[in-house]
């Protein structure tokens, strides 16, 4: 699973024409300014980011590992995203918990949310790791699914042209 | 999206974070927020602390000598890449070349159509002949043919009688019976000559921004040039984005034979002053919006290029049909 990485999970979970096209590199200008202030906004509060292997830890103090994210728009995304990096952390011997944090909360009921790698939580993953190497082992991208959250992805103009 | 045009000898330099061109008439600075290429369009020399500058900000530099002919680009290293793209864009090539290579000579003909119908419903009747043959006659014989060289003869046809369309509807001092490539010998020559190479550096441009490996092209021959798929996906936008400003520029008397060319016994050019109004005509075209119907965001012609290369990769990852741009994409 090495040439997995957090953000493959996250696309995943968010659409899986985003994360087949992401995991062959195709990664295209994003239009709409929001990867532009997901990255102003890393600067701003990450001036920890660390790097372990191939994945970016937000960062790392006392028990917990910290993940921001400007909205809650996808929760469970962003959830196995953070499960991804505990369990890697795991398999190199070290035991910490998840903090999600979203600086705007639209959907869910509060702010920080603590994340558990349990066994059950693990599982999951695995079986979500399995999906995703199948999913771009195939010769093309799945099917554009037209849905509201296209209008803010970086692929909607590739999809929707 | 921003060009900047350099119309003057002079120098470039790097200023701290900032670019200045210092001329004759002093030091020109040009702050390097928002743009995405320099064009280069006289004798302007620089060093490589310009270029490692410009290579940092993903600037691109279009290099031309005096005489409006195309040197060469430089393109800051390539910063999207996909094997899986590249091995696919190939296998395209080898197997769909002359299904690609149809879909672009039918977008010719129908954005042709699109520009000379305007014309046609103003009164000028005697292009109703070439309209027909593009609409009914064209498609057929495009239909037929088997390889490639086939359907560059098509295409030859196409422009040769659009090209001789043109006394039907231009104003006369600026009409003319031959093309004449290298050197333009011609005011007319000299317009198409230069703003096609604008349109085709323009399309380098946009292609860089997508996944398709420039150098592998369809209508084109690959060997032909360096970024041969900027040919390719050039070739649409002629009628609409080039010959479109030419006609208005002419028409609308904003370029005059006598005021705005340079000629010689075996040459024809646009002096300084014609360039400047030519590329600022031809810019705002670019930058001419437009509501897409699939899309339903406002889209520049420039953005359209652009999206021409998307679609392509889609027609080459996923075998989406690939229809280049054509007028009716307007809303
Ligand atoms: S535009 Fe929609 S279908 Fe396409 S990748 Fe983005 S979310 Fe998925």
């Amino acid at each position: 699973m090495n040439n997995i990485t957090g953000t493959i999970i996250n696309y995943y979970i968010h659409c899986k024409r985003q994360c087949y096209l992401h995991y062959h590199r195709i990664n295209l200008e994003d239009e709409s300014g929001l990867v532009k202030i997901g990255k102003a906004l890393h600067e701003r509060h990450n001036t920890e980011e660390i790097e372990i292997d191939n994945i970016k830890l937000d960062k790392i103090k006392g028990e917990f590992v910290t993940e921001i994210k400007k909205s809650d728009a996808d929760f469970n995304a962003s959830r196995f995203q953070l499960l991804f990096y505990l369990k890697k952390l795991k398999e190199k011997g070290v035991i910490k918990k998840g903090r999600l944090t979203f600086l705007e909360k639209n959907k869910v009921d509060k702010k920080n949310h603590e994340i558990l790698l349990d066994d059950s939580s693990e599982k999951e993953l695995e079986d979500i790791i399995s999906e995703i190497k199948i999913l771009v082992s195939n010769s093309t991208p799945p099917a554009i699914e037209k849905n509201n959250k296209c209008k803010k992805c970086a692929y909607y103009a590739f999809c929707y042209i | 999206m921003g060009t900047k045009y350099i119309l003057s000898k002079g120098e470039l330099h790097r200023q701290d974070n900032s670019l200045n061109f210092k001329n004759s008439n002093g030091n020109n600075y040009i702050p390097i927020e928002g743009i995405d290429e320099i064009y280069c369009l006289d004798e302007v020399s620089f060093n490589t602390k310009v270029i490692d500058f410009l290579s940092k900000n993903n600037i691109i530099l279009h290099l031309f000598n005096h005489y409006e002919g195309y040197s060469g680009t430089f393109y800051p290293r390539e910063k999207y890449m996909s094997g899986k793209a590249v091995i696919k864009q190939v296998e395209a090539f080898n197997e769909k070349r002359e299904l690609i290579a149809k879909a672009i000579v039918l977008g010719i003909a129908n954005n042709i159509h699109e520009v000379l119908y305007h014309y046609y419903r103003h009164g000028k009747e005697e292009l109703k002949e070439f309209l027909d043959w593009l609409k009914d006659e064209m498609p057929k014989k495009l239909e037929n043919s088997n390889d490639i060289s086939e359907i560059l003869l098509t295409e030859a046809d196409i422009w040769y009688r659009f090209y001789n369309s043109f006394s039907v509807f231009l104003r006369e001092d600026f009409v003319f019976n031959k093309r004449v490539k290298r050197p333009p010998d011609n005011p007319l020559n000299a317009l198409i000559s230069f703003g096609n190479t604008i349109l085709y550096t323009k399309t380098m441009g946009q292609i860089y921004q997508t996944h398709l490996d420039q150098r592998i092209s369809f209508l084109h021959s690959p060997q032909e040039r360096r970024f041969s798929l900027s040919l390719d996906l050039s070739e649409v936008f002629k009628p609409v984005i080039v010959f479109k400003t030419i006609f208005d520029c002419v028409n609308n008397r904003k370029l005059s034979v006598e005021k705005h060319f340079d000629k010689n016994l075996n040459y024809c050019l646009l002096n300084e002053s014609g360039k400047k109004i030519f590329l600022e005509a031809l810019e705002s075209k670019f930058n001419e919006t437009f509501k897409h119907t699939t899309l339903l965001r406002n889209v520049s012609y420039l953005k359209a290029i652009k999206y021409d290369g998307y679609k392509l990769l889609k027609y080459i990852l996923e075998d989406f049909e690939f229809n280049p741009f054509s007028l009716k994409e307007k809303k």
